[in-house]
C-alpha cells in the first residue's frame, strides 16, 4: 500500500511539473509572434528572480492574496460547492480595510489598528459568503450563480463608494486618501515590499488544513462534499454546513482586502487586482484544493505574475502583460490535462499489478 | 412616449446575443453539458467579429470568424470535458482566463498600440419595409439589425428539432439517461461534442453582437459577464427555450433601461451604480424566487461506458 502512494505522488509532481513547462513553452511559443526570442526574456527574467532580492520577495508579495482567495475556492470545493465569487468578497474586504483604517488610524496603536482592520474584513467578506451559503441553504439557490453575480454586484457598489463618500479629499480621481503609515502592515525583509501578511496567509492554510482534516466539523464539510445524501441519513444539518462553509470561505477572500490595502496599494484605487479571483480558483485546481498544496502553487502563480511584469519593462522588449492570463490559463488547462494523464497511469499500474499477480 | 419605444427597441437588441447565448446553452445541458467555457466564447467571438470587419472590410467576415473561433474553444472544452471527462465549471474557468489573455494579446500582435482605437462600422438598422411602419410595433420589432431578424427564426427552430425530431429526441434522452441512449444505439459523447460545437458557433455570434452589431471596437471588457447571464439565464428558463426567450428579455430590457438610465446620469436617489448593478441583482433576485426546476438529470456528469 505504501508503495502505491508513493508512486502516486511521484506521478503527481512529474505530471504537474511537466503540464507547468507545457504552458511555459506555449506562452514562449506566443511570443515569437511579436519577434521576442522567448528563452533570451524567459532565462533573464528568471536570472534576476533568482539574484535580485527586491524581485524573488515580489513573488511571495504577489502570492499572498492568491493564497487567501484560492483557500476561499478550494474550502467551499471540498463540501462540492462553488464559491466563485471570491473577487466580490475580496472587493468587500477591501472596502472595509480601506474605511476601518482612514477612521481609525493615529486614534488607536498600530497592532491593534491592524487587528480591527482585519477582523472588519473578515466580517465584511465573510457575512456576503454567508449571504451565498445562506440563500442555498434556505431557498435552494443556484449558489454558483449567485456568487458569480455578486461579483458584479459588489464592484458596482465599490465603484460607488469610490466615487462618493470614500473619494479622496483633492476630489480629483475616484480614489481614496492614502493610508498614513500607522495603518501599515510591517514590512518583515528590509528594502523589499514583502510583509506580514504573507506569513499570515501562510499560517492560515495551515489553520485551514487542521481544521478542514483534524476536526469534527470540517469532517462533516468534507463529508457533504462525498456524499450529501449519506451526510443527511447520518443526521448532520446540511443546511447550516452550506452557511458556515461559505461564511469561512467568504471570510477567507476579504482577508485578501486587508493584505492588498494595509501591506501593498496603502489605499483603495479603481480596477483594483480585477485577476485574484479567478487566480484563486486555477491554484486551487493546480493544488487539488489542498490548503498546504495551495500556499506552493500562489507561490508558482505568484513568480508568474513577477515573471510577467519584469518581461514587461525590460527595455527594448515589449512584452505585453497580457502574457500573464496566457501562462497562467494554459498552465490550469495542462494541469487539467494532467489529471486525466495520472488516471490513466493509475489504471495501467493497476492492471499491470493484477496480471502479476495471477500469474 | 418616443422615450419608452426607444428603451424597448434598445431592449430587444441587448436580448439579441443573450438569445443566442442562453438557447445553445439550452440545447447543451439539455444533453448534459454545461458549456462554463461561454464567457469566454462571448469574448472571442466579440474579438473575431471586430478583427473580421476590420481586416476584410465586411461584417459577415467578421461574424464568419467569430463562429469560427467560437468553435475551436468549444472544441476543445469538449475534449478535455467529454473526451478527458474533467471537471466542467474548472476546465471552462481556465479557458475563460487563457480566452481572456489570448484576445489581448492577439489584439497587440495584430494591430500593435494604436494611438486611437480602432472603430468598424456598426451593423446598420434595417427598417422592413410595411411592418416598420405600424406603430409602437415596428419601430420596437422591425428596426433591428440583421442579427436580430435571424433570431427571430432560430427561435422556432431550436423548439422544432428539440422537442420534434427524433435529434432533439437524442440529445434531451443524453441528458436524462445516457446508458439508454447509449444501449439505443446514440454515441452519447458524439451528442455532447455536438451540442457543444453548436454552443460555440452560436456564442460566437452573440459575441460578435458586441463589437459589430452594438460597440462598433473591441474592449477587453466588452463581454463584462454577459455570458454568464445567458449561461443563468438557460438554468431560470427551466432550461426550455421558450423560458429562455422570456429570460432573454427580461434581461434585455434591465439592460437598456440601464443604459438610458447611466445616459441621465442616475435618477433621484438611485446612483449610476445601481443600474449598472441591476441585471446582475436581476439574476440573483430570480434565482432565488425561482421554484421547481427541472434540471437534466445527468447534467454536467461525464459517461463513462460500462466495462469501457
Amino acid at each position: 500500500m505504501g508503495k502505491r502512494i508513493g508512486a502516486s505522488t511521484r506521478d503527481l509532481i512529474i505530471t504537474n511539473f511537466v503540464a507547468i513547462v507545457a504552458g511555459l513553452v506555449l506562452s514562449g511559443l506566443l511570443l515569437l509572434l511579436l519577434d521576442i526570442n522567448p528563452i533570451q526574456v524567459f532565462s533573464s527574467a528568471l536570472t534576476t528572480l533568482f539574484t535580485d532580492r527586491y524581485m524573488a520577495a515580489e513573488v511571495f508579495l504577489k502570492a499572498t492574496p492568491f493564497i487567501f482567495t484560492a483557500l476561499a475556492f478550494a474550502f467551499t470545493y471540498k463540501a462540492n460547492l462553488f464559491n466563485i465569487g471570491a473577487q466580490g468578497q475580496f472587493y468587500l474586504g477591501a472596502v472595509a480595510a480601506v474605511s476601518v483604517s482612514l477612521l481609525l488610524d493615529g486614534k488607536i496603536p498600530t497592532p491593534i489598528l491592524l487587528v480591527v482592520v482585519l477582523a472588519s474584513t473578515l466580517v465584511a467578506g465573510g457575512l456576503m459568503g454567508a449571504g451565498i451559503g445562506f440563500l442555498k441553504a434556505r431557498y435552494n439557490a443556484n449558489e454558483f450563480l449567485t456568487s458569480m453575480m455578486s461579483t458584479y454586484v459588489a464592484l458596482a457598489f465599490m465603484n460607488y463608494l469610490l466615487r462618493t463618500v470614500l473619494k479622496e479629499t483633492k476630489g480629483e480621481y475616484p480614489q481614496t486618501d492614502a493610508l498614513s503609515e500607522a495603518a501599515w502592515i510591517p514590512r518583515i525583509v528590509p528594502g523589499t515590499r514583502l510583509h506580514l501578511g504573507f506569513v499570515i496567509a501562510v499560517v492560515t492554510a495551515i489553520l485551514i488544513w487542521v481544521f478542514l482534516y483534524k476536526t469534527p466539523m470540517g469532517f462533516r464539510i468534507r463529508a457533504i462534499g462525498s456524499n450529501a445524501r449519506a451526510v443527511e441519513l447520518a443526521g448532520i444539518n446540511s443546511r447550516k454546513i452550506f452557511v458556515i462553509a461559505f461564511l469561512i470561505s467568504g471570510a477567507l477572500a476579504g482577508a485578501a482586502g486587508f493584505t492588498e490595502v494595509n501591506g501593498v496599494q496603502r489605499m483603495l484605487i479603481q480596477d483594483f487586482n480585477p485577476d485574484i479571483g479567478s487566480a484563486g480558483i486555477g491554484i486551487a485546481i493546480l493544488a487539488n484544493a489542498n490548503p498546504i498544496g495551495i500556499i506552493f502553487a500562489s507561490i508558482l502563480f505568484g513568480a508568474i505574475s513577477v515573471i510577467g511584469t519584469m518581461m514587461g519593462r525590460m527595455p527594448g522588449i515589449n512584452v505585453p502583460p497580457s502574457i500573464v492570463s496566457i501562462i497562467q490559463g494554459s498552465v490550469m488547462l495542462f494541469v487539467i490535462t494532467a489529471y486525466y494523464v495520472r488516471a490513466i497511469i493509475g489504471i495501467r499500474r493497476d492492471k499491470k499489478r493484477l496480471k502479476r499477480e495471477e500469474a | 412616449m418616443s422615450v419608452v419605444v426607444g428603451i424597448l427597441a434598445r431592449a430587444l437588441t441587448m436580448s439579441t446575443p443573450l438569445l443566442y447565448g442562453s438557447l445553445s446553452e439550452v440545447v447543451a445541458e439539455r444533453s448534459g453539458m454545461m458549456v462554463t467555457a461561454i464567457e469566454g466564447i462571448f469574448l472571442i467571438g466579440a474579438w473575431g467579429g471586430f478583427v473580421g470587419t476590420y481586416l476584410w472590410g465586411s461584417a459577415l467576415y467578421g461574424i464568419l470568424l467569430a463562429m469560427g473561433l467560437g468553435v475551436v474553444v468549444a472544441a476543445v472544452y469538449a475534449f478535455v470535458t467529454v473526451t478527458m471527462r474533467q471537471h466542467q465549471v474548472v476546465t471552462g474557468t481556465a479557458l475563460n482566463i487563457l480566452v481572456a489573455g489570448l484576445c489581448t494579446y492577439f489584439q497587440r500582435v495584430l494591430f500593435g498600440i494604436p494611438t486611437s482605437p480602432l472603430k468598424i462600422e456598426r451593423l446598420p438598422q434595417l427598417a422592413i419595409p410595411l411592418l416598420s411602419d405600424i406603430p409602437i410595433l415596428g419601430e420596437v420589432f422591425f428596426n433591428q439589425n440583421i442579427l436580430t431578424y435571424i433570431m427571430y427564426a432560430i427561435i422556432p427552430l431550436i423548439y422544432f428539432v428539440l422537442f420534434r425530431t427524433s435529434t432533439g429526441l437524442a440529445i434531451r434522452s443524453t441528458g436524462e439517461n445516457p446508458v439508454a441512449s447509449d444501449v439505443a444505439g446514440i454515441s452519447v459523447n458524439f451528442v455532447r461534442y455536438m451540442t457543444v460545437l453548436f454552443s460555440g458557433l452560436m456564442g460566437g455570434v452573440a459575441g460578435a453582437f458586441y463589437s459589430i452589431g452594438f460597440l462598433g471596437m473591441f474592449t477587453a471588457g466588452i463581454i463584462g459577464g454577459r455570458g454568464w447571464i445567458a449561461f443563468a439565464i438557460c438554468f431560470l428558463g427551466n432550461w426550455h427555450p421558450f423560458g429562455a426567450v422570456v429570460g432573454t428579455l427580461v434581461f434585455g430590457l434591465a439592460e437598456s433601461i440601464s443604459i438610458y438610465m447611466q445616459s441621465l446620469g442616475g435618477a433621484g436617489f438611485l446612483p449610476n451604480e445601481f443600474f449598472i448593478a441591476l441585471p446582475y441583482i436581476l439574476t440573483i433576485v430570480l434565482t432565488v424566487s425561482r421554484r421547481n426546476f427541472k434540471v437534466p438529470a445527468k447534467l454536467g456528469v461525464p459517461y463513462v461506458k460500462e466495462g469501457g
